[in-house]
C-alpha cells in the first residue's frame, strides 16, 4: 500500500443527510405515490427514459455516468427489512450517501475489488414504471425490477421493486433517492456487490 | 423427562490424521459427513450463541434460531425466563414457529392443531381420547435444551448436560466480553432484528478461519485500503494493516488464545490510540449529526460519544459461531457442507443522544459492504481449490514455529498480529468436541 501522499481535495461533507432527510424519506417510503397526481405523459416519458438509462449504465459497467445521473444530494438505499423501516434506527444491506457511492466507484476501479473480479454481469428489466409529480420540480416514481446476474458459473434472479425520487437540480432531472426493495431483503444474499 | 440423541456420535474418523502440526486435512471443508457430525457436536455439544436478550425484551416475545441444523425457538415467557425450545411439533415433526421473530403467548401446529404454551408446555391436543390409556401428555411437550443459561444478555444454550458453568467455559473471553460492552458507561447494548445477512457457498469455517486473521487484511482489503489512502488520506481506516515501511507483526496490535477455542484480535492499539472517530473512512450523515451532537452536547462530550459510533476495534471470538465484529455481532449459520450464511446484526446504544445510534447504523454498514464481499469472494475461491483431492492440505502454521508466542499465568497465549494462532486454537476445541463421546439430550 506504499502509495506517495498526493494533494487531495476530500470530498464534499454528508451535511445533507441530516434528521430531516430521514424524516422525509421515511415518509414517503411509507407510500411512495401517495403524494400528488400522476405525472403528465411527457414527464412520465422523460421519467422511463431517465430509469432505463440508469439501468443500462449499470448494465454497461459505466459507473462515472451513471453516478452523474444523481443529485448531489441523493441517497441509494437497499433496506434490510420488509417492508422497509426507519434507516436511523435499523442497519440496512447498504445506505449510501454521494461520498460513499463516490467510494463504491473509486473501489470498483482500484482493480483490487477481488468480489467483482470477475465482475457480475447484470441483465435489469425495468416495468410497471407509475410517476406522480410531488411538485413543480420533483416526481417520485415506483418501479418493478428483475435483475438477472451471472458471474462465475452461478446465475441468479433478484426481484422486487424500486422507489424513485427525481428533482430538478441546476435545470436537470436527477435521482435524488433510489430505495431497492428486494422480495427477499430480511434474507441472506450472495455476492451483491455491483450496483442494483 | 430426557431423551438421548439417536445420531451415531463416534466415528471412523482419525481427527489427530486430519489435524496436525499447523496443518488441516480439506475434508474437513469438503466432507459431508464430516460436516452432519459437525452440526450434532460441534453445535450442541457444548455452549454456542443463540441470541441476545434484548431481542426478547418483552414478555411474550420469540425469536427463531437455529443450533446447527436443529431450528429452535427462543421464547420469553410471561414470567421473563428464557426457554430454547426445539422448533419440532412432537406429533409428526412439523415446526409450530414459522415467522422469524415476533410475541406469542402459544404455538399452535397448523398441521393437526396441537397447541404449547411459549414454556413448551403440551396444552391442547384435538381428539385426545384417541390416543388411549397409557398417554401421557406431558410426554408430548416441546423438547428444550436441557441447559440454558445467558451472561449480560448473551444467550447460550447447549444439549450437553454435563458441561461445566458458562462462565466458565467464556474463560478468557469473559473480561474482553465485558470491555466490549462496557465502552461508554451507564449505557447497554441493544441487538436490533435487522442484519445483514450474506450467503456464502464456502464451509463455514472458512468464515471462522478469518475471524481472527490479521494476515489477510492488506491483501483481502486492498481495494479498501487504496480508496481510503488515495480519496482521504494516510491515517485512514485500517491502513495499519498494510503499511509497507512496517511488519505488521512489529506492531503494537496482537491476536490472542483465550482457551475452549475463544479467541481475540486486537485493532485498539491502532484504531484507538488516538481517536478512532477521526480515522473513520467517513460514513454517510457523518457531518451532519456530528454538528447536531456537538450543538446539543458541546464539544467535550460530542468528541468522546463519537468514539463509540465507530467500531470497538476488537474482534472476539466466541466458539463456534459468535464473532464479535466492531459494534456487530457476526452470527454464523452453517447451512451445508459447502454453504454458510452469516448475519450481521447491528447493536444501538442505549441512554445515549439519537445522533450516536445514526452514525452506528452507517458505521456498521460499511464493511460488511465494503470489505466482507471482498472476503467471501475468497472464501468460495478457496472451497472451489478445496475440491483437488491430490492437495490435501491447508497450512494453518504461520507463527508455530517462531517462538514468538507468550503464555501468561492464565494459560492466555499471546502471538502476531499475522498469527494463525485463532486457526490453531479454536481446531483444539473443535477436535476434542468431535473425537468426545458426547451424550447429548433434550428434556420435555
Amino acid at each position: 500500500m506504499a502509495r506517495a501522499a498526493k494533494s487531495r481535495q476530500l470530498p464534499a461533507p454528508s451535511l445533507y443527510l441530516d434528521d430531516r432527510y430521514y424524516e422525509r424519506l421515511v415518509q414517503i417510503s411509507r407510500g411512495w405515490l401517495a403524494a400528488g397526481e400522476a405525472a403528465s405523459a411527457d414527464l412520465q416519458n422523460m421519467c422511463e427514459r431517465l430509469l432505463f438509462k440508469e439501468a443500462r449504465l449499470i448494465d454497461d459497467g459505466e459507473f462515472e455516468q451513471w453516478l452523474d445521473l444523481y443529485s448531489r444530494d441523493c441517497a441509494y438505499w437497499i433496506p434490510a427489512e420488509y417492508p422497509p423501516g426507519d434507516p436511523r434506527w435499523e442497519v440496512s444491506q447498504e445506505f449510501n450517501d454521494r461520498r460513499r457511492l463516490e467510494d463504491r466507484v473509486a473501489r470498483l476501479r482500484t482493480g483490487h475489488a477481488y468480489s467483482q473480479i470477475p465482475p457480475t454481469r447484470t441483465a435489469h428489466l425495468l416495468s410497471n414504471v407509475e410517476v406522480v409529480a410531488a411538485g413543480p420540480d420533483e416526481l417520485r416514481a415506483r418501479t418493478s425490477f428483475a435483475i438477472h446476474t451471472y458471474r462465475m458459473e452461478v446465475y441468479r434472479t433478484l426481484a422486487g421493486w424500486c422507489g424513485y425520487i427525481l428533482i430538478r437540480e441546476d435545470g436537470i432531472w436527477k435521482i435524488q433517492v433510489k430505495q431497492i426493495n428486494m422480495i427477499d431483503a430480511d434474507q441472506g444474499q450472495e455476492n451483491n456487490s455491483f450496483f442494483l | 423427562m430426557s431423551q438421548e440423541n439417536g445420531h451415531k456420535n463416534n466415528s471412523h474418523y482419525d481427527w489427530d490424521a486430519l489435524m496436525h502440526d499447523g496443518l488441516a486435512h480439506r475434508s474437513l471443508y469438503t466432507d459431508p459427513a464430516i460436516f452432519e457430525l459437525e452440526m450434532v457436536k460441534v453445535f450442541g455439544g457444548s455452549w454456542t450463541f443463540l441470541g441476545h436478550e434484548s431481542e426478547i425484551a418483552k414478555p411474550n416475545d420469540f425469536i427463531s434460531r437455529r443450533l446447527g441444523l436443529r431450528p429452535l425457538i427462543i421464547t420469553r415467557d410471561r414470567d421473563g425466563k428464557v426457554h430454547a425450545l426445539m422448533n419440532r411439533c412432537s406429533h409428526r415433526g412439523a415446526t409450530v414457529c414459522r415467522l422469524p421473530s415476533g410475541s406469542a403467548k402459544f404455538f399452535t401446529c397448523p398441521y393437526h392443531g396441537w397447541g404449547y404454551t411459549n414454556q413448551g408446555e403440551l396444552i391442547s391436543v384435538p381428539g385426545e381420547g384417541a390416543y388411549g390409556e397409557e398417554y401421557k401428555r406431558s410426554d408430548y411437550n416441546l423438547a428444550h435444551l436441557p441447559r440454558v443459561d445467558s451472561y449480560r444478555g448473551f444467550i447460550f444454550g447447549t444439549l450437553n448436560p454435563e458441561v461445566g458453568p458458562l462462565l466458565e467455559w467464556l474463560a478468557g473471553a469473559r473480561p474482553l466480553l465485558d470491555q466490549w460492552l462496557d465502552r461508554y458507561p451507564g449505557t447497554e447494548i441493544v441487538v436490533r432484528s435487522s442484519a445483514q445477512r450474506l450467503v456464502i457457498r464456502a464451509n463455514w469455517k472458512m468464515i471462522y478461519d478469518n475471524a481472527g486473521d490479521g494476515y489477510h487484511p492488506a491483501y483481502s482489503h486492498q481495494s479498501l485500503l487504496e480508496i481510503a489512502a488515495d480519496r482521504y488520506g494516510p491515517e485512514y481506516d485500517m491502513q495499519y494493516f498494510g503499511k509497507s515501511s512496517t511488519d505488521p507483526d512489529d506492531s503494537p496490535l496482537y491476536v490472542q488464545s483465550l482457551g475452549n477455542g475463544h479467541t481475540f484480535l486486537d485493532q485498539r492499539p491502532e484504531m484507538h490510540a488516538d481517536s478512532a472517530w477521526q480515522r473513520q473512512r467517513p460514513q454517510p450523515s457523518r457531518e451532519a449529526y456530528e454538528n447536531s451532537l456537538k450543538s446539543r452536547v458541546g464539544e467535550e462530550e460530542a468528541r468522546e460519544l463519537l468514539e463509540v459510533a465507530i467500531g470497538s476495534g476488537m474482534n472476539l471470538t466466541i466458539f463456534p459461531n459468535l464473532l464479535i465484529v466492531g459494534n456487530q455481532l457476526q452470527v454464523l449459520e452453517p447451512l451445508a457442507v459447502d454453504r454458510a450464511q452469516v448475519n450481521w446484526y447491528g447493536t444501538t446504544l442505549s441512554g445515549v443522544p439519537d445522533e450516536i445510534n445514526v452514525l452506528r447504523m452507517r458505521t456498521q454498514e460499511d464493511f460488511p459492504a465494503l470489505g466482507d464481499v471482498d472476503d467471501n469472494a475468497n472464501f468460495e475461491a478457496c472451497q472451489a481449490g478445496l475440491a483437488i483431492p491430490e492437495m490435501e492440505w491447508v497450512d494453518i502454521s504461520r507463527h508455530l514455529r517462531t517462538r514468538r508466542e507468550k503464555i501468561d499465568a492464565q494459560g492466555i497465549i499471546t502471538g502476531p498480529v499475522t498469527d494463525d494462532l485463532h486457526m490453531r486454537s479454536y481446531y483444539k476445541e473443535w477436535k476434542r468436541l468431535m473425537s468426545a463421546d458426547l451424550k447429548l439430550t433434550v428434556e420435555r
